[in-house]
């Protein structure tokens, strides 16, 4: 992850990192921020109080940093704060000292992002070591960033 | 093995197995458990085990072990019938029986046993003429008359078992004989013997019913002869020449209805039997087990038909001595809860058996006396039903008594012109009352009140699953809305009246409210309850007036019911027409306030009641109380204009006898009305989707009315003139607010209705017009973003995205609205954007949300098109999959997703891939492609030989979901579902593509089978069946040897011949396993043959060598050697348990008992139905494999 003292409007100045939706047009597999962390919606249900009552949206989601899941319950026409999304593939050119050495589509270069703990960083590791040449996706939302997947480059 | 050791050996080792399994579990280890089960089946498994077994029933004292010896003893019976002495079996049946009655203390599950093994005994004697078990009978009848209560019961317990064993049901045990053999036997016993049981246990009724005083003791054995009468009766007859498969669905029946032969027309017309069973229940009715099988016994009663009347006038005589009884019996009594669900079933069996003709030839007298006790029974009832809603009790016994009654109404009323005319008037009106009666609030009505009059509350919450009370008492409400047609004159204006007044009373108290919130502004004070109350009473007056007016609008042309257009005709001369026009068309005005209000037509009034609701509804919105309001009560308006419009607006004349004056006035086509009527409808339409946006239920109702007004071209017509109908069009394509907050389920329903509209008749200049507004800004919007300069970089912003997202989902809704005349300018139209889809796949690789939904465009597509088109477009559209393919596959193949999301994402993606696969194979079976085009398609394919075919685009699909799919992906049911359904599909349509695939995918859907047919459920196992017989008949087509193909091919026969021969499995699976293993036989009958070798040189024993040897060598003897040709395989080879089919009953017989005697697993002929009583049997003490007759 990002470290936290990263200037996040340095990628794209001005852009808010989440916008409003009513509660009611959000998507099962669409995002939408729960307990102030993006989660992917995996679950929504609606329910009432009386017969005669109004629609309540229950949604189930899942930090898609953290996979931790999160609940809420509001009424249907609320509006909640969705937040924006960006996954963007560089290609690794190094590692050094657990930062990852990306090659931007522009030619710059980021070293800002950690080796990911875990499988996937393992594989990266092991990858580039036997000079494997693939792309990272690393996914960007309300100012954190992790690296979720790799590719082989395409030749 | 059993012989070898002597008796005490014997019982003292099966003691000691028994002690082990009845052992705590925490006792014994599961390999000791293992082994002592071991130790009973191998010897029940024993050769001649009698002399062993009567020495066991008589010294050991371990009921288990005795339990296990008359089980022994049974299975020996059968197993070995045709070698035993037919005196010794004799014999032995006494001996149980005496052994039985010698021992009163005698443990119920093992005299139940011992029982059942007399039982079995006697029927797999019945066929056999060389004895003579009939003899039990006769004994039984002594066992009866020696009055000794205990001695009576076990008499009972004997018959009881016989009917069991005999009635061919659930209850048979499972002894491997073939259905032909249990319907024979069936067929003789309910000539005779069961006539016999039924005359025995009449005697023993008879003699109990007039004993004045009965003991606890005595009135145990009485219920338990008054159940076997229950059991008699409710014998379902098997009539003769059933053929074989119609007595496995026969015997599945539930509910059986009386039809005995006419044979026993001496004993079931005597009046004295019914009479008997009245007076039995008069005695016994507080008592509410009993109660219940004496009400069950003269329902059977009521049921009875067929050969056993002679004519039409013993049906009369017997129906009005029924009714008689019946109106005694009710009358002068309160009824007890237990009792009102068995009187109903009298009632309901009475009136769906007897024929109209024989209901009207009672006296009138009897039929008036028994209309009017039908009435106040369902009201009653139904009141009975409201109390025990509001109590929420768990047990509705009223509401399940009067569901039975208002269907049976339905059943009368439907037909009756046979009934003297105006007949139901009378009792509609009451049980119409009754029933709005029940669901308004107090004063009117007594709805949520409990017995003493209390109003009782309460605000649960409701789930989405919980079905609306239109589905929930849909029936209810069918019934009540006929009986309110059968009495139109009093009902609909009683609906209207109600409904003018609550909306009144709802519109005052709205405005009480807006001034109440001026003046506070908050709404937290607001006391919804008399809110509710209206809401409430509304929602029930509109649901009982949508299902008066109209039929269920699912069939094509809904016609208005005869009963309403008749009331509306009858009244029209009283009627003024321009008083009607103006009330109708004045929603916004109270009904009573319009001059002549008296002077209309009642069922256009009745709409306009249902008008008003709306307008108060309407007009609350834009006084923004929508807050206030209830959107079940939006659901039920809308719900009732969508039903009301499909049978009313633009009523077609042609279509009637005769036509009421003023529906035709202002509803006909090309009147006033009907275009005031759908501006109506759409201003409410449009009001709805901006107001309710956040209410699912409520703007997918909107929507699908809205759907309703323009997928009939007529109604389209004057939808299309509408100026608000191209508002909303332009508001819609514009995106902008209110519409696009709606859920995107809605937002396709509304695309697909937009698109509806625009194939109405319209000028050709307003036709490009209607599509360059609603159409064109789609593509146009589209367009201008994918080809900016820079769309690569700001396709991730959020505004880019969601415009994606919402053009995905138009396009959804297009290709919903294909229809066959339209399919051609759609096909056109959305070929340009797949095209362009295609690009977005690249784009978005990374964003899963958007793939899936580009994926879920071409499943639509390929759903909803592909039956209707053409060689060249079908070719199209396969090549346009096959690219989106290849682009999925190149963007994931190597691709290692590590993220939390990851699986779901990509289960998500193989299910629409599957789906869409599948969509397009169903070419294969439903085409509706004109062969025109098809001819024309020819002509233009100038490259025919580059053309794709839907194998080519199938595999390579299959290519890629093969790799992705595992066994974790494979435990999601949908999933591994519409995996095996979609290969199934290829085996079948392409089996000459099989052996062509590349090696590593030909493997892996080898194996996909194998785990298919072995370890999943047994839908997926038949699926993977029915994929072999078209495997091995393509090997048999190319005669090639030792192809990977044949190689595996020979290992499924082995695969299937265990599964049928040595496994249990499931008999639905019989028939596509039996066609399957023909097939692969055809194919290797050398290696079938030494599957059956070797299967026989495990068999030591020299007979049943040779019974088991005869039985295969019968198989095959109808087609030596089997060929591959259609007609044979329709009578497939069978294998052992298979037989029943193609094998007289006696070789069955002969072959299964053969078969049992050797096969490690066992064979076993299941009796259809499934045995439900099996783990209750189980549990009883029934040790494990009995079920398969496992004999070795």
């Amino acid at each position: 992850m990002a470290d936290l003292d990263t200037d996040f409007t340095s990628g794209d100045a001005g852009a808010s990192l989440t916008f409003p939706m009513q509660c009611s047009a959000l998507r099962k597999n669409g995002f939408v921020v729960l307990k102030g962390r993006p989660c992917k919606i995996v679950e929504m249900s609606t329910s009432k109080t009386g017969k005669h009552g109004h629609a309540k949206v229950h949604m189930v989601g899942i930090d898609i940093f953290t996979g931790k899941k999160n609940e809420d319950i509001c009424p249907s026409t609320h509006n909640m704060d969705v937040p924006n999304i960006k996954r963007l593939d560089y290609q690794l050119v190094g590692i050094t000292d657990g930062y990852l050495s990306l090659l931007k589509d522009n030619g710059d270069l980021r070293e800002d992002l950690k080796l990911p703990e875990g499988d996937l960083g393992k594989e990266i590791e092991s990858k580039f070591e036997s000079g494997d040449e693939f792309l990272v996706s690393v996914l960007a939302a309300m100012g954190d960033e992790c690296p979720i997947a790799i590719k082989p480059m395409s030749s | 093995m059993m012989a070898a050791v002597g008796a005490p050996e014997v019982i003292s080792q099966l003691e000691s197995a028994a002690k082990v399994l009845m052992a705590p579990p925490s006792m014994v280890s599961t390999e000791q458990r293992q082994h002592a089960e071991h130790i009973f089946l191998s010897f029940r498994k024993s050769k001649s085990p009698f002399a062993v077994c009567k020495h066991i029933l008589e010294t050991s004292k371990v009921d288990y072990v005795l339990f296990q010896a008359a089980t022994a003893i049974m299975e020996a019976v059968v197993r070995e019938w045709i070698l035993l002495e037919k005196n010794s079996i004799e014999s032995l049946r006494t001996f149980l029986l005496t052994y039985v009655l010698q021992r009163p203390n005698l443990q119920k599950y093992v005299r139940e046993q011992i029982l059942l093994a007399v039982a079995v005994i006697v029927k797999r004697g019945s066929l056999d003429k060389s004895i003579n078990c009939k003899s039990i009978f006769h004994e039984v009848s002594q066992l009866i008359s020696s009055g000794n209560p205990t001695v009576q019961t076990l008499a009972c317990s004997i018959l009881t078992a016989l009917l069991s064993e005999f009635s061919s049901s659930s209850k048979t045990s499972n002894i491997g004989l073939s259905m032909e053999f249990h319907g024979s036997c069936k067929r003789i016993f309910q000539e005779d013997d069961l006539m016999q049981i039924f005359m025995l246990t009449m005697e023993v009724l008879q003699e109990f019913s007039r004993r004045e005083n009965l003991n606890a003791q005595m009135s145990c054995v009485f219920q338990r002869y008054l159940a076997l009468a229950n059991q008699v009766l409710s014998w379902n007859f098997l009539p003769p020449n059933l053929g074989r498969h119609y007595i496995a669905m026969f015997e599945a029946t539930q509910n059986v209805m009386l039809k005995p032969t006419d044979s026993w027309r001496e004993t079931l017309l005597d009046h004295r039997v019914m009479d008997l069973f009245f007076t039995v229940h008069r005695k016994i009715r507080e008592d509410s087990d009993m109660a219940q099988d004496s009400l069950q016994c003269l329902a059977q009663l009521a049921s009875m038909h067929g050969p056993i009347f002679p004519d039409e006038n013993a049906q009369v005589t017997y129906l009005a001595h029924l009714v008689e009884g019946l109106l005694n019996m009710i009358n002068g009594i309160e009824i007890e809860d237990s009792e009102a669900v068995g009187i109903s079933s009298i009632i309901s069996n009475l009136i769906s058996t007897f024929p109209r003709s024989v209901l009207t030839a009672l006296p009138n007298e009897l039929f008036a006396s028994f209309i009017n006790c039908l009435t106040l029974l369902t009201c009653s009832f139904g009141r009975s039903a409201a109390l025990e809603e509001v109590l929420d009790k768990d047990d509705m016994v009223y509401m399940e008594a009067y569901d039975k009654l208002l269907e049976s109404w339905l059943t009368l009323v439907q037909e009756d012109e046979h009934f003297p005319r105006g007949c139901f008037v009378q009792p509609a009106v009451q049980v119409f009352n009754s029933y709005i009666q029940c669901h308004l609030a107090a004063p009117d009505g007594t709805r949520n009140l409990t017995a003493n009059g209390v109003a009782s509350h309460e605000e649960e919450e409701i789930n989405e699953l919980q079905e609306d009370d239109r589905e929930l008492f849909s029936d209810q409400l069918a019934s009540i809305g006929m009986l309110g047609r059968i009495a139109a004159d009093h009902c609909i204006p009683l609906l209207t009246g109600l409904l003018e007044d609550r909306v009144t009373r709802l519109h005052g108290q709205l405005q009480r409210h807006q001034q109440h919130l001026m003046a506070t502004a908050d709404p937290g004070t607001v006391d919804r309850k008399v809110l509710d109350d209206l809401y409430e009473d509304i929602h029930w007056l509109i649901l009982v007036s949508g299902y008066l007016l109209a039929d269920d609008p699912q069939g094509e042309t809904p016609l208005i019911p005869s009963e309403v257009m008749e009331y509306s005709i009858k009244h029209s001369t009283e009627v003024d027409i321009n008083t009607t026009l103006q009330l109708l068309g004045s929603p916004g005005e109270k009904a009573t306030s319009i001059p002549g209000c008296n002077r209309t037509d009642s069922v256009i009034r009745l709409l306009s009641a249902v008008l008003r609701t709306s307008e108060v509804e309407s007009r609350a919105t834009r006084a923004s109380l929508t807050g206030l309001l209830s959107p079940q009560m939006g659901k039920d308006i809308v719900w009732f204009l969508r039903r009301w419009a499909k049978t009313y607006l633009l009523v077609d004349e042609k279509l009637y006898g005769q036509i009421s004056i003023p529906l035709s006035t202002a509803f006909g086509a090309d009147t006033e009305g009907a275009q005031w009527i759908v501006g109506y409808l759409l201003e409410k339409v449009i009001n709805n989707l901006s107001v309710w946006s956040s209410e699912p239920e409520l703007a997918n109702d909107t929507v699908e009315l809205l759907v309703t007004l323009v997928e009939k071209r007529e109604r389209a017509n004057i939808v299309v003139q509408c100026e608000n109908w191209w508002n909303l069009a332009k508001q819609f394509a514009s995106r902008s607010p209110p519409l696009h907050m709606l859920s995107s389920s809605v937002q396709r329903t509304l695309m697909k209705a937009l698109v509806l509209g625009g194939f109405a008749h319209m000028d050709s200049d307003t036709k490009q017009q209607y599509w360059a507004e609603v159409l064109h800004p789609l593509q146009q919007r589209f367009l201008n973003l994918i080809n900016q300069e820079n769309f690569a970089q700001i396709c991730q912003e959020e505004a880019v995205k969601q415009e994606i997202v919402a053009t995905l989902e138009a396009l959804c809704g297009i290709a919903e609205a294909t229809q066959i005349d339209n399919v051609a300018s759609l096909f056109s139209f959305l070929m340009d954007f797949l095209s362009s889809c295609i690009g977005l796949m690249e784009v978005y690789r990374n964003s899963p949300e958007t793939v899936n939904l580009i994926i879920e465009v071409f499943v639509e597509v390929a759903h909803k098109q592909i039956c209707y088109l053409g060689e060249t477009k079908s070719m199209k559209l396969y090549e346009m999959c096959l690219t989106l393919l290849q682009v999925y596959s190149k963007n994931n193949l190597g691709r290692k997703r590590l993220d939390v999301a990851g699986e779901e994402d990509q289960y998500q993606d193989l299910l629409l891939i599957m789906e869409l696969l599948t969509n397009l194979l169903s070419k294969e079976f439903i085409d509706f492609s004109d062969t025109d085009e098809v001819f024309r398609g020819q002509e233009q394919s100038s490259g025919a030989g580059r053309a794709v075919s839907a194998a080519d685009v199938v595999l390579y699909g299959v290519n890629i979901v093969l790799p992705l799919m595992s066994q974790d992906l494979l435990k999601f049911p949908s999933l591994c579902n519409q995996y095996y359904k979609l290969i199934t599909f290829i085996c079948e349509i392409f089996p000459e593509k099989i052996p062509q695939l590349p090696e590593e995918l030909f493997k892996s859907l080898m194996c996909s089978l194998e785990l298919g047919m072995t370890s999943m459920s047994s839908e997926i196992s038949q699926l993977c069946l029915e994929a072999l017989s078209p495997l091995a008949e393509q090997c048999a087509k190319t005669q090639e040897k030792d192809t990977p193909l044949f190689i595996a091919t020979r290992h499924f026969l082995k695969l299937v011949f265990d599964m049928l021969v040595l496994q249990k499995h499931n008999t639905e699976m019989t028939v596509a396993a039996g066609e399957a293993l023909y097939t692969l036989v055809c194919l290797h009958q050398a290696e079938y043959s030494e599957l059956v070798e070797t299967l026989l040189s495990n068999q030591r024993d020299a007979v049943i060598y040779q019974r088991l040897a005869d039985a295969f060598n019968n198989l095959t003897a109808s087609s030596t050697p089997p060929t591959m040709d259609r007609k044979q395989k329709q009578l497939p080879l069978s294998t052992p348990s298979t037989t029943q089919r193609s094998l007289s009953p006696c070789q069955t017989m002969e072959m299964l008992s053969a078969a049992q005697a050797e096969t490690p697993m066992g064979l076993q002929t299941r009796m259809p139905p499934e045995r439900g009583e099996r783990p209750a049997k189980a549990e009883r003490g029934r040790p494990v494999g009995h079920d398969h007759l496992s004999l070795i």
